[in-house]
């Protein structure tokens, strides 16, 4: 419990700093940033009443104690693009960008460890060659490249799966769906509705591939490594020889002490994601959190900037403290350190 | 001058054969890795193809002119042939010679960013992890800030903010990278501290800068190294993803990830235009992935697979 206590007040202290940072790279790196705001063609008088407006005369620390109170009460500037509050327009693409993440990490993890099991079994063999070279495959992968190749194989030559978007059009019209979460085949589950369930689910399949490829490879390339350990030790040995049945050993036995170490390469894998997902969503249209972030970016739309970054800042830090705790409960010498 | 216990001038000079095997034996070494190993002959058979296209680009690229992106309007979009072996652009220009120009800007910029994330970050987490104290407590609680960022996502705010370029995008990305190397050098450092030989050093009264250089940053180059390689592949992957968004180098530039996204609108009529660029930075990333890989199995025999 204390170890838990220890590491979110640091984990704090990382989003404090975090802020001062992105407050430094929107106002102060910037020359002129009520000029930013306006536009290119701002007249000086124009520029001078949004300065007053922005605060900007204010002395530095007065105008980051007045960030940091927005902020935290929820007032996150509103976005130069599409001129709405930047923490609505987040949170309105939250769920299509979770939904997204989800999905991918789960194929990861199931494929990767699956393949990173199978290949410690028979170390040298020709399914341990092949599953590494799919994983350093998988790792060397530009994600916007493969996605694009999967659209040209899947969308283009065969026409089975869709390219863009997230449902179809025409579902609309004909049945359209009720959005209670934002989580599109939660939604559908939940309302009953089989023709969304089943698109929502289609346009799932390219993206979620695409994002999974960086992670699934990592993941096996680690439980291939911790798996070949694990089932060295004794206490296999020992199972072997009382005559436990080999699969009731590997993917009981030997993968729970396996699973600990290749924890931590799921915190960095996520962090992966985070990232992976901003192209994955331009690539395939998908209206989430990455395709308005690098709208953002292009723009140079510092408050929606600040805000996604302090976000994904936050998201990635709880990920890795999620990761650690498990971690330590799995393995009690983790705590002592 | 006061004589020196003979036990600890042997653990000195065990320290140094142990830092520095013979070249000989590491070539060897690496030939026996590579014999055993397909995979690991692909690395280093890409990576010197890498390296020849940077070097040797105008020379050998079919069409140079159109490398450097000259615009040839009478061969717009023509599918891979034996004219054009891997097709030609929006623009008609030869994607084969555009893909060779670009190996030169493919190489240098990692380079450049993982070159500068050594020097900053070696020294450092050296000196940290060396000495302890305040000075480590505080390198590490910078590198914590750094490290809360996803490393690709700290460089794209940067660019972002310091305008798109590709010597920004390596400015951003060594920004982003240098934590890494830092934790890596002190780890090693902190393990150094109270071996017998740089305690024998100390003894000796040896000067702090040179123990630093002399035994523990030499004791770091093999970690460093396998580390800077993968990473080599990582920033070519990082920089391509950056070009692709429109956050690296710009047209004409003949940068794989520009190319890319500039395929992007015709993926589905000419899929040459984005698919053979995407899979020259793939061919990139693998080659040092494996390569990477060779080296650790010939620099640190402990961890052979």
């Amino acid at each position: 419990m204390r170890f838990v206590v220890r590491r979110i007040l640091s984990a704090c202290g990382v989003v404090l700093t975090l802020t001062f940072v992105t407050f430094l790279l929107a106002r102060v790196v910037p020359s002129n940033p009520a000029a930013v705001y306006i536009g290119p063609r701002a007249r000086p008088e124009q520029i001078a009443r949004v300065r007053a407006q922005l605060g900007l005369d204010d002395p530095l620390l007065v105008q980051y104690l007045t960030y940091l109170r927005d902020t935290v009460t929820g007032d996150w500037g509103t976005s130069i693009g599409t001129k709405r509050p930047v923490l609505d327009e987040i949170l309105s693409r939250l769920p299509a960008t979770l939904e997204l993440i989800a999905v991918a990490m789960t194929v990861a993890v199931l494929v990767g460890v699956a393949l990173g099991v199978l290949a410690a079994r028979h170390p040298g063999g020709l399914l341990d060659g092949t599953v590494r070279i799919l994983s350093i495959g998988g790792v060397s992968m530009p994600a916007f490249w493969l996605g694009l190749l999967l659209q040209i194989v899947f969308v283009g030559k065969l026409g089975v799966l869709p390219a863009t978007g997230r449902l179809d059009r025409t579902l609309e019209y004909t049945q359209p769906l009720r959005e209670v979460t934002g989580f599109h085949l939660l939604d559908a589950l939940l309302t009953l509705n089989a023709a969304a369930l089943s698109s929502a689910a289609s346009h799932l399949v390219l993206p979620a591939l695409t994002l999974a490829a960086y992670p699934a490879g990592l993941m096996a390339r680690m439980t291939r490594a911790t798996m070949r350990e694990a089932l060295e030790q004794d206490y296999v040995l020992a199972a072997r020889a009382s005559g436990l049945r080999e699969g009731f050993i590997v993917w009981r036995l030997a993968l729970r002490n396996a699973i600990p170490p290749t924890l931590t390469v799921l915190g960095l894998t996520v962090a992966y994601a985070l990232t992976g997902t901003f192209f994955v969503e331009v690539v395939f249209n998908w209206p989430g959190i990455g395709l308005f972030a690098t709208q953002a970016l292009l723009n140079v739309d510092y408050p929606s900037i600040m805000g996604i970054t302090l976000l994904a800042a936050i998201g990635y830090l709880m990920v890795n403290l999620v990761v650690d705790v498990v971690h330590a409960r799995l393995d009690p010498r983790v705590r002592l350190t | 001058m006061t004589t020196v216990p003979a036990d600890l001038l042997a653990a000195g000079a065990a320290a140094d054969s142990a830092v520095t095997s013979p070249f000989g034996s590491t070539l060897r070494r690496a030939g026996r890795v590579l014999r055993r190993d397909p995979l690991a002959c692909l690395g280093l058979l890409l990576v010197v193809l890498l390296v020849a296209a940077a070097v040797l680009g105008p020379w050998i690229a079919p069409y140079p002119d159109q490398g450097r992106g000259v615009a040839d309007v009478s061969s717009r979009v023509q599918a891979p042939s034996a004219g054009h072996w891997l097709g030609t652009d929006q623009l008609g220009r030869d994607v084969l010679s555009r893909i060779i120009f670009g190996a030169r800007g493919a190489l240098l910029v990692p380079l450049l960013v993982v070159g500068l994330a050594v020097l900053v970050g070696v020294p450092l987490g050296a000196v940290a992890g060396y000495r302890g104290g305040r000075l480590d407590e505080l390198l590490m609680r910078v590198t914590d800030v750094f490290l809360a960022f996803p490393p690709l996502l700290l460089a794209m705010v940067a660019v972002a903010v310091l305008g798109p370029s590709l010597l920004n995008a390596g400015l951003a990305l060594a920004v982003a990278w240098w934590p890494w190397y830092a934790r890596l050098v002190r780890g090693v450092a902190q393990s150094l501290r109270d071996r017998p030989f740089v305690e024998a050093a100390r003894a000796m009264g040896v000067s702090q800068p040179r123990i630093l250089s002399r035994h523990v940053i030499r004791n770091a180059v093999t970690p460093v190294m396998v580390q800077a390689t993968v990473d080599l592949g990582t920033v070519i992957l990082a920089a391509g993803a950056l070009a692709f968004l429109g956050l690296g180098a710009q047209p004409p530039a003949p940068d794989w990830g520009l190319m890319v996204s500039e395929g992007r609108v015709s993926t589905m009529t000419a899929w040459w235009i984005s698919t053979f660029p995407g899979l020259a930075i793939f061919l990139a990333v693998l080659g040092f992935n494996l390569f990477g890989d060779l080296l650790r199995d010939v620099l640190d025999p402990r961890d052979a697979r």
